[in-house]
């Protein structure tokens, strides 16, 4: 008489015989509420195969063998051999062990069983033949063990005696519980990156991934999304390296994995400040991405990176772009920064920027990870915005036909002191009072004497005293306050960036325009276009994203990199 | 579009006491900024609810608009900023 179990074990003895890979999803389910039939076999293998037996497993094993007889080895069509598939026996029989014992409140517990079904599973894909018809499941697993994982990164109280545990013993760093479900989950991915089973080059002729190539993108996504996650975006790296050297053009994959793999791309290259690679990449999605409703989020995320990523390639966003429904609300976020690098209003700047994230922006910024990105390489367009403000309201024309526009650098200085200073002195309170602008001012702001630096002095968190230095007497605390060799530390970066097209004058503290006889005059020739500056600079390969038959040789470099010249001696010094 | 895309992927049974889907919340950016407390914690790229779709779903109405200012130089010299610190560098013409 047929057993229920056995009865099921035939089942998938005949998906695999038909190689019908979703079928055999479709029977191994591992999510309750089960169909009742499942319910039935539950029950009957509680009984027959106890948990607390020591052999049980030993026995789901027999009868997995003797049912599922694809499992041994044989003869394909062609008459050559075909191995054994014993790494399948193993992982039927920990299915059945898992629907048996699975409870769902204890969420630990279920990470570990799904742990080893994982790795059973993954085993089972090395096939090099049969491992397919395993992968539809595989994948739908790694959906469910990475949610359990995430869900418990975020559960600490539950996972705190393991992470002890791991941090005492262990040398080094230790791999948090997430990392080890995104590095179980990666030798999936590898397997489908390396099948040779495979048309060539991993692509049909009609175009499509072959084998099971055609999980690549699926399982890297899965892998990205617990890093991202948790926070481990080192770990990524290998993921990205892996695809550079061995995956199948991006184009060829369905338009949700892509457009999914390029947002995690975008963003590790944004959070490495590649950001002209990141741009590419997170346009690229953001084009892609179904302009139907119900893809908002998606959308919007996409947008949030894309617009963090322009900003930082000096592209301002404009008012169009704050007018699609995936943008709501953006423009409040994004719009203060924008102006401060258009007017060159570096008080704007530091109060957005401020650490202590007073900034009604500054919140929002951080969440999304944006914060030390944008505070830390936008500064340079605010300072170019700034010498630029200061030569159209000071700068000289030459004395002679054939002399350059200069703009006298003390100018500039008087501009960074105001600024440093003001940003210092206002409290939000004092912000929020100016925000009425001239003649709504409040009476605080048309009293404090926002020259000098001491003034600032008095504002607590801008002084700073040496920690070992903290309470001896006598100690004056160091209140910073740019200096000329600041402005021309900062003017000679500009220039080796290209944000400044001239030369220093260092015995007269002048910076001298060039070009200023082109059309556009000094205003435009003397100060280039940031963007045009960048792209030029930039390579179009993003590494990660396979495109065509040539492969990416490096990321692409972009954003402004802030040179500090501040202690450099001056030539000929 | 084929087949209508019905609500966001399903949050696995699983994991629903885990982690609260926390789309469901509402807004986060509408709370008021609590500068003291831990960050909230980044979003999640959810799964789209359709696997594949053609280009001209990516369309919209209109076509694509113009996104990005790259030419955004400031000339006004009359706003508010520009007038601050034009006061503050004709003082130091004066000295």
């Amino acid at each position: 008489m047929s057993t229920i179990e056995s009865q099921l074990l035939l089942e998938v003895n005949k998906a695999i015989q038909g190689r019908h890979a979703h079928q055999l999803q479709s029977i191994l389910v591992i999510e309750p509420p089960f169909p009742p039939i499942y319910e039935q076999l539950i029950a009957h293998l509680k009984t027959k195969y106890p948990r607390n037996n020591p052999s049980s497993e030993e026995n789901l094993e027999h009868i997995v063998r003797a049912n599922v007889s694809e499992t041994e080895e044989g003869e394909d069509e062609q008459g050559r051999p075909v191995p054994n598939w014993s790494p399948m026996v193993s992982f039927l029989a920990c299915w059945m062990s898992f629907i048996r014992d699975v409870n769902v409140e204890n969420l630990l517990e279920t990470y570990e069983r799904l742990s080893d079904l994982q790795q059973k599973a993954n085993s089972a894909l090395q096939h090099a033949t049969k491992g397919i018809l395993i992968l539809p499941t595989v994948i739908a697993y790694a959906n469910v063990f990475s949610r359990v994982a995430i869900g418990l990164d975020k559960r600490p109280e539950l996972i705190a005696h393991i992470v002890s545990a791991a941090s005492s013993s262990d040398e080094g760093r230790a791999e948090s519980l997430p990392e080890k479900a995104a590095n179980i989950l990666r030798n999936a991915f590898t397997t489908c990156l390396n099948d040779r089973n495979t048309a060539p080059r991993g692509i049909t002729p009609q175009g499509k991934p072959d084998g099971k190539k055609i999980g690549i993108y699926k399982m890297a996504n899965i892998c990205l999304r617990i890093l991202f996650q948790c926070q481990k975006l080192d770990n990524c790296q290998t993921i990205f390296n892996n695809i550079q050297n061995s995956s199948p053009p991006l184009h060829i994959y369905p338009a949700s994995e892509r457009v999914t793999y390029l947002y995690y791309l975008g963003r590790y290259h944004f959070a490495c400040t590649h950001f002209f690679a990141a741009q590419l990449a997170l346009q690229r999605a953001y084009d892609e991405c179904p302009t139907v409703s119900s893809c908002n989020p998606q959308r919007r995320l996409l947008l949030i990176y894309l617009i963090a990523s322009n900003l930082l390639l000096g592209r301002l966003p404009s008012p169009s772009l704050y007018t699609r429904p995936e943008a709501v609300g953006l423009r409040e976020h994004f719009e203060p920064l924008a102006k401060a690098i258009r007017t060159g209003d570096l008080a704007l700047f530091r109060r957005i920027t401020s650490l202590d994230l007073s900034h009604p922006s500054a919140r929002f910024l951080s969440r999304h990870r944006l914060f030390y990105q944008l505070a830390n390489y936008c500064e340079i367009f605010v300072w170019r915005s700034l010498f630029r403000r200061v030569f159209l309201l000071t700068g000289k024309q030459g004395d002679t036909d054939r002399s350059a526009p200069t703009l006298d650098l003390h100018a500039v200085l008087a501009a960074f002191r105001l600024l440093e200073t003001r940003a210092r002195n206002m409290t939000p309170a004092m912000e929020k009072a100016d925000s009425g602008g001239p003649g709504n001012r409040h009476i605080s702001l048309a009293l404090a004497d926002f020259s000098t630096p001491s003034a600032a002095a008095a504002v607590d968190g801008y002084e700073y005293v040496d920690e070992d230095f903290d309470g001896v007497e006598g100690v004056v605390p160091y209140v910073h306050s740019p200096d000329i060799m600041e402005m021309e530390a900062i003017c000679a970066s500009l220039i080796t960036q290209g944000f400044l097209n001239g030369y220093i004058s260092h015995k007269l503290s002048k910076f001298a325009v060039m070009g200023a006889r082109r059309p556009g005059g000094a205003a435009k020739n003397g100060f280039p276009n940031v963007w045009a500056v960048i792209k030029t600079r930039s390579g179009e390969e993003v590494f990660g994203w396979k495109e065509g038959a040539k492969g990416g040789v490096g990321p692409g470099m972009g954003g402004g990199t802030v040179v500090r010249l501040s202690g450099a001696r001056p030539a000929g010094a | 579009m084929s087949g209508a895309p019905s609500s966001n992927a399903p949050a696995t049974k699983l994991t629903s006491d885990a982690s609260k889907d926390k789309n469901a919340e509402p807004s986060k950016e509408q709370k008021p900024a609590a500068n003291n407390g831990p960050l909230e914690e980044d979003d999640e790229f959810e799964d789209f609810p359709i696997e594949d779709w053609q280009e001209e779903d990516t369309q919209l109405p209109g076509g694509n608009a113009h996104l990005w200012e790259e030419s955004w130089d400031d000339d006004d010299t009359n706003e508010d900023f520009a007038v601050q610190l034009r006061e503050e560098l004709k003082k130091l013409e004066k000295k």
